[in-house]
């Protein structure tokens, strides 16, 4: 594909067995990794080249992107505050909207500080490298996203990795612990990857019982858990007990960007050392103002919600009608394991030829090594679609052959 | 080797071996990724296998810097020598 200088210490050396991988790959049809759409309709339907095609993995939970409040304020946003705000959080980056959106998350999470930044990657990177300092000890599930194990790479605190989902794992690396520093455990509401939720409740009990702190990303779960999709935390009785939650706005919030809200006010001393919270230009005006709107949505009204729910069971009873053994209970992600990444890679060949989109997921970025036809629905989807993705997955043999 | 890591070391070639992708005998100079083909991800959960075989707390910052064989049974060691 590209030229790989071949002398021994050359820089792009590294990369001549992913080269390869790639290749093979590439053979079997279009390559899946960075595909490009040449058009949005909305938020469930797309064009690539003459085709158009039904979006099936967008995180686009609650169809927010095209909704007139969402788009409305992001272009009044631009009107009054320009394209960018050209300056960091602490310095020319903070306007009174950022402001406001974090006293609105302080309110729709009952906490007492909130911190907005400019990506969800950034949110958990920002306060997690900066709550464990040097002598604490990080606690991360083993199915953590990359953003969690980078953030314990930019953090001084040393890393121990516990059992997916398992509080009784937890209980027992916390137990072996020095009584000296401080600990914090990092789990998901719901995994990206196999959809599969936490139990946060038993881990907030686990946590607090060896004198731990407890954080929930819930990146993918906010919008579509919990009254009024607070998430997964609340939906198991527990928010409250939470110490830090963080989120994205890149699913549900239908914008960019990322936060974390904190039942501890001195959280708010986050803002003063993180290094990605303060070395990086503040969310754009359209951003911020896309996500305030749609945080307002979910805080009025319920019917997206709903919608998503009604769609997951169709989809997910629709699969294993079809045969296949979706990797968790319904819910907003359908994760369908294959055999191998050259299978999946061929399938999802198939389903774009038949005008379905999904995501596909290969190792290392799937937990066991698993390859993965990943799906995700949307409050946006009709029943129609649901349909004609479950009628092309139910042709996928022919289709692939 | 002492007997201690001449234990450490055998406890230790029986759990790479049943991770290992090659044939690759395992003596104390192998290379765990280059040479028995076990990647970083993996590699974080034989650290999990080896806390669990000896009781300790085994930061994955530490597995970072492992190399050979011979630099994780020196780890573990360390580790188990609190």
């Amino acid at each position: 594909m590209f030229d790989i200088d071949s002398k021994k210490n050359g820089i792009f050396a590294k990369f001549a067995p992913l080269a390869k991988r790639a290749e093979a790959v590439s053979t079997l049809g279009r390559q899946p990794f960075g595909m490009t759409f040449d058009a949005m309709l909305s938020p469930t339907r797309a064009r690539v080249g003459n085709a158009e095609v039904v979006l099936a993995g967008t995180n686009n939970y609650l169809g927010l992107t095209y909704d007139p409040r969402c788009m409305s304020a992001a272009k009044d946003a631009i009107d009054r505050q320009g394209t960018a705000t050209t300056g960091s959080r602490l310095a020319n980056g903070t306007y009174s909207d950022h402001v406001d959106l974090e006293s609105a998350l302080r309110d729709f999470f009952g906490a007492a500080s909130a911190l907005v930044c400019t990506t969800g990657y950034q949110a958990n990177l920002a306060s997690i490298s900066a709550l464990a300092g040097r002598g604490d000890h990080l606690l991360i599930d083993a199915d953590s996203h990359a953003c969690i194990y980078d953030a314990c790479r930019l953090s001084d605190a040393e890393t121990i990795r516990f059992r997916h989902n398992s509080p009784e794992d937890l209980a027992k690396r916390l137990s072996r612990l020095p009584a000296e520093g401080a600990r914090l455990v990092v789990i998901e509401g719901l995994y990206s990857m196999l959809g599969d939720v936490a139990p946060v409740a038993e881990f907030v009990d686990v946590a607090h019982a060896h004198d731990a702190m407890i954080f929930v990303d819930e990146a993918h779960s906010i919008g579509c858990y919990g009254t009024n999709g607070r998430g997964v935390a609340d939906a198991q009785g527990v928010l409250d007990k939470v110490d830090f939650l963080s989120g994205t706005f890149s699913k549900s919030f239908a914008s960019i960007g990322g936060f974390c809200v904190s039942r501890h006010a001195a959280f708010e001393y986050v803002r003063l050392v993180s290094r990605p919270y303060l070395f990086t230009a503040s969310g754009s005006p359209a951003n911020v103002a896309a996500a305030h709107a749609a945080l307002s949505v979910m805080a009025e009204d319920t019917s997206r919600m709903e919608s998503l729910w009604a769609r997951a069971h169709q989809l997910h009873a629709g699969l294993v009608d079809a045969g296949f053994e979706p990797a968790s209970p319904t819910g907003p992600i359908i994760a369908v394991p294959r055999p191998d990444e050259l299978t999946a890679v061929r399938e999802w060949n198939a389903l774009l030829r038949a005008g379905i989109y999904v995501n596909i997921a290969v190792p290392p970025a799937t937990p066991q090594a698993r390859s993965l036809l990943r799906l995700s629905v949307s409050a946006a989807h009709s029943e129609a679609e649901i349909d004609q993705i479950i009628g092309a997955f139910r042709q996928l043999s022919a289709l692939a052959a | 080797m002492t007997s201690d890591t001449s234990a450490i070391f055998d406890q230790i070639s029986k759990i790479l071996s049943a991770h290992a992708k090659t044939d690759t005998p395992i003596t104390p100079e192998t290379r765990i990724a280059a040479d028995l083909a076990i990647d970083s991800v993996e590699m974080f959960d034989i650290v999990m296998e080896i806390e669990d075989a000896y009781d300790i707390s085994f930061p994955i910052e530490e597995a970072s810097d492992i190399d050979s064989v011979q630099s994780l049974v020196d780890t573990i060691g360390r580790l188990t020598d609190v």
